[in-house]
């Protein structure tokens, strides 16, 4: 795995917790929030999953690695 | 039907040209939008399209961006979205002011290992430090950093993993301000 891939990789749990979870909300009777955030989001968990257990399993990924 | 990147002071700089983003101003603020990408899947590549759209944003302004997938049919329903929560979205938007969010996870093979990450702190206006959610991850952390010490939490972070070789510290960002933007 190239190190820009396992960085991309690494920021994607970060961006996923972000982007789905953090930010501005507003009221949800004027939002046509994309219908099936739930089901995606279950996806990309498996994604992260993924990946985290590549972290456990390979060498630990380090800061510099990270970055 | 547009799409809401995030919450801005306006007027402000000029909007990078991409993304065809329009600022709708409401009370002091604006909310930077774009047309929406049509049924548009959740994927990977899209999540991060909408990151650099907010990213692009964030290098020369303040802001709090809004969560993705959040859509409304047309500019003025746009405004009148957050036209209520102006002093709660003002007071965020000062909070976060010149500064960026990072995130950091730390890992251990030992689960029993406990990071101690109180240099950290002194180094960010403001933190959210929880327990780890999966199975080797020991802490799941957003620090709040001003944009001129992001270079000395980096070192910070650098300074704590040669200490513990034991660990893994994933430090990421900087990313806009997500974990701080809420009243």
């Amino acid at each position: 795995m190239s190190s820009a891939i396992a960085e991309r990789e690494i920021a994607l749990v970060d961006l996923v917790d972000r982007l789905l979870a953090g930010g501005v909300v507003i009221a949800g009777d004027i939002t046509l929030s994309v219908a099936d955030v739930d089901l995606v989001y279950v996806s990309l968990r498996a994604l992260i999953s993924s990946v985290s257990s590549a972290e456990e399993q390979g060498a630990l990924p380090r800061m510099g690695d990270a970055l | 039907v547009i799409e809401l990147y995030a919450i801005a002071r306006h007027p402000g700089p000029t909007l990078p040209g991409l993304a065809s983003l329009r600022a709708v101003p409401f009370d002091g603020l604006a909310v930077v939008c774009g047309p929406a990408v049509e049924a548009e899947e959740i994927t990977e590549a899209a999540l991060w399209r909408h990151e650099e759209i907010v990213e692009a944003l964030m290098d020369d302004r303040d802001l709090l961006p809004v969560r993705y997938g959040t859509r409304v049919a047309d500019e003025a329903e746009a405004a009148r979205a957050f036209a209520a929560q102006r002093d709660q979205l003002r007071a965020a938007l000062e909070r976060v002011s010149g500064a960026v969010e990072l995130s950091l996870r730390v890992r251990a093979q030992d689960p029993g290992s406990e990071p101690d990450l109180s240099s950290l702190r002194p180094l960010a206006r403001d933190a959210i430090e929880q327990a780890g959610r999966d199975e080797g991850e020991l802490r799941r952390c957003a620090y709040l950093v001003e944009r001129g010490r992001v270079d000395a939490f980096r070192a910070a972070v650098a300074g704590l993993q040669q200490s513990h070789p034991d660990l893994g510290f994933l430090l990421t960002g900087p990313w806009p301000p997500y974990s701080f933007s809420g009243p």
